[in-house]
């Protein structure tokens, strides 16, 4: 056992740099970082240009649309403040305008803020009168979760680690054939069992450290556009510890189970267009699937694990509901276990073929 | 253990395609060459022993072991293969240690058993260097270091002197020599066949997926009994011998040299003819030198393969 163990760390050696520094897989770098950036620019553009309000003062009560509508430009700031009482912040400013004469004039001005449901209030006020008004929407943490959630589920999930596995997974074999190297290993004192397993933990390393990093940026893109009493809050009192484990948890067991898949469908298949589509639609398809189908599928699992449900929303198109709904959770515990035993299913049935596996570079 | 490479009743069809056919062999210790024209069946041949390919009938047994324990066969095989390629990214030091620490040895002893190898092929300077920017030359030597590493005792070569220049040709094989003579087993395909013939202790011909003769090339030449052996004699009086060799019925031709100091001699029995030299020889005559001419692979290869051959160097 020590042997293999010793011969499997020889294959991920070679293996990990491999999948780490290869450069046609620079690609699955920049799926994997998409998403990272997304969020980061959201958060760029909400501390620094305001285009949603992400922060609201602590003593702040929330408004109602009717009261935030009730105002508008020409009211004093004293029945500003009778209608809707005093502004949750407020900014003196200097403004310099142009008087009668034509005369530039610096005048003192005033920003006050009221916070609603979902938007923010800003009235300008200049001499005492409301200048005018703006009105932005406003993103709660929970609504800034909720998005995260349906982009994790939506897009990185089912794209991002689906098409980064197979990047790197069907390239352990298949890659190798195409390269006309792989007989290498299959001429070294190691069994062919040996090497797979070696290969796909080499694989499932390099892919859970590329997705679950960009997991965890782009929470930390998420976060970074609260301040850090909303932050602490989510951490201490909001489960928000948990979450985050369940998010890079699901990333990884992601990895793990479709990683299984695309190693295998590299032994089985020489086109990697044709068992990459396969599947998208078999995942795709799995609240259709009758009960015993769904659960060869690593969505099924993956989808029971993910901590924040995606609900589906009367607006959403019948297609996304389709993809999001979850109409037969089952428990953590057993979808750590079956999605774990779905991996080990195909990896022996992946064994099978690697030890019939005929070196034949010419035809591939 | 057993020390032969073993093959029983081996075939192999790619489909339709026949690879071989009913291959029995059984090969000793030393320089074994396969020889054949291109599809003749010796890469498949060398691939069935290492495992790439399984036999669709038959066994393959490597002094004693099959493909199916790994572990064990590949501890005494290397196998320098037709493929010119490397894993991407390695340099040529990376490509020899890294495999040799599948075999579970420790990172020190693969490192001096790389540079034990590099050496061998006197790569010492560029195996640091990325291994996809090499030469013809310099990759065929690198392939061969990683192949003989881990001190095979069974070294397969599939073309092993393509690329390389005449004097690294020449320490190649004196490298082949010196693993022939620890008792190893050098099994080698190649077209070169003057250098076939220099090298082997053994030949193995093929041709069509057969095997159409196998052993000792003397021995293989020998078997050939329609193609009458032909001598060359140096000798003072040619004429006089010329009329003796007309009386035996074994001499096909004589043939007089032109500078009438020799004769070639073409016989049906070289057993009697050579009976009948040493009577000569008895008799006074005075005998330069007697050879034959038509006894080695080229020779053998152009009566058993002949025009089929389109490769033969």
């Amino acid at each position: 056992m020590s042997f293999w163990l010793t011969q499997i760390a020889a294959v991920m050696r070679l293996e990990i740099k491999k999948s780490f520094f290869a450069r046609r897989g620079l690609w699955i770098y920049l799926l994997a970082l998409a998403p990272v950036f997304i969020f980061a620019l959201g958060a760029f553009m909400a501390r620094n240009f305001h285009v949603f309000e992400t922060t609201m003062p602590a003593n702040s009560h929330l408004l109602t649309q009717e009261q935030l509508d009730s105002v508008h430009s020409g009211m004093t700031r004293d029945q500003v403040i009778a209608q809707l009482g005093e502004p949750a912040s407020s900014r003196t400013k200097h403004v310099r305008i142009f008087d009668e004469d034509g005369n530039r004039i610096v005048i003192q001005a005033e920003d006050m803020r009221y916070y609603g449901e979902d938007r923010s209030l800003i009235l300008d006020v200049r001499n005492g009168v409301v200048n005018a008004t703006m009105s932005r929407g406003r993103s709660t943490f929970e609504q800034s979760g909720y998005l995260f959630a349906t982009v994790f589920q939506f897009f990185f999930i089912r794209l991002a680690v689906f098409f980064g596995c197979l990047g790197i997974f069907m390239n352990l074999f298949r890659g190798e054939m195409l390269d006309k190297s792989l007989h290498y290993y299959l001429l070294s004192p190691i069994r062919r069992e040996v090497l797979l397993v070696g290969k796909f933990l080499a694989g499932v390393v390099a892919a859970t450290v590329i997705f679950t990093i960009s997991a965890a940026l782009q929470l930390a893109a998420v976060f970074s556009a609260f301040d850090t009493n909303t932050i602490a809050r989510y951490f201490n009192q909001d489960h928000g510890v948990s979450q985050v484990i369940a998010y890079l948890g699901v990333t990884a067991l992601a990895c793990i189970g479709y990683g299984s898949v695309f190693l295998g469908a590299g032994l089985l298949f020489r086109n990697p267009i044709f068992p990459a589509a396969a599947v998208l639609i078999w995942e795709a398809a799995n609240p259709l699937l009758p009960a015993l189908l769904k659960k060869f599928s690593v969505i099924y699992y993956l989808k029971s694990l993910c901590p924040v449900p995606v609900t589906t929303d009367p607006g959403l198109p019948s297609l996304f509901k389709l993809l999001v709904s979850n109409g037969d959770p089952i428990s953590p515990y057993l979808a750590v276990f079956g999605l774990l035993a779905l991996a080990l299913l195909v990896l022996w049935v992946s064994s099978i073929k690697i030890r019939k596996l005929e070196i034949n570079y010419t035809t591939e | 253990m057993n020390d032969q490479i073993v093959f029983d009743n081996v075939s192999k069809f790619y489909g339709d395609v026949l690879g071989i056919n009913r291959v029995n062999l059984s090969i000793p210790p030393g320089i074994t060459s396969l020889v054949g024209p291109n599809g003749s069946g010796k890469t498949t041949l060398m691939n069935l022993l290492t495992g790439l390919i399984r036999p669709s009938r038959g066994t393959v047994t490597t002094l004693g072991f099959t493909a199916d324990q790994p572990e064990q066969l590949f501890k005494l095989v290397g196998y320098c293969a037709q493929f010119d390629s490397f894993p991407r990214g390695l340099t040529g030091y990376e490509f020899v240690s890294s495999y040799l620490r599948l075999s579970g040895r420790d990172a020190a002893e693969c490192d001096e058993l790389a540079w034990q190898a590099i050496d061998r092929v006197g790569l010492r300077e560029a195996a640091t260097r990325k291994a996809a920017g090499y030469s013809k030359g310099m990759r065929q030597r690198m392939r061969l270091a990683q192949a003989i590493a881990h001190n095979p005792r069974v070294l397969i070569l599939d073309e092993p002197l393509n690329g390389l220049d005449p004097l690294v040709r020449s320490e190649t094989i004196a490298l082949f020599r010196y693993f022939a003579q620890e008792g190893c087993h050098v099994l080698l395909s190649s077209h070169v066949l003057h250098e076939v013939d220099i090298i082997s202790d053994q030949v193995i011909l093929m041709n069509g997926g057969y095997v159409v003769a196998e052993g000792n090339i003397k021995g293989v030449r020998s078997e050939i009994r329609e193609q009458p052996m032909q001598i060359v004699i140096r000798c003072d009086h040619p004429n006089t011998l010329a009329s003796r060799f007309f009386q035996e019925d074994h001499i096909v031709e004589v043939r007089m040299h032109h500078d009438k100091k020799g004769l070639l001699i073409k016989t049906s029995d070289p057993d009697r003819f050579f009976t009948l030299m040493n009577h000569v020889a008895l008799n006074g005559h005075k005998l330069e030198s007697v050879a034959p001419v038509d006894d080695d692979v080229n020779s053998v290869y152009e009566y058993l393969i002949g025009g089929e051959d389109e490769s033969k160097s």
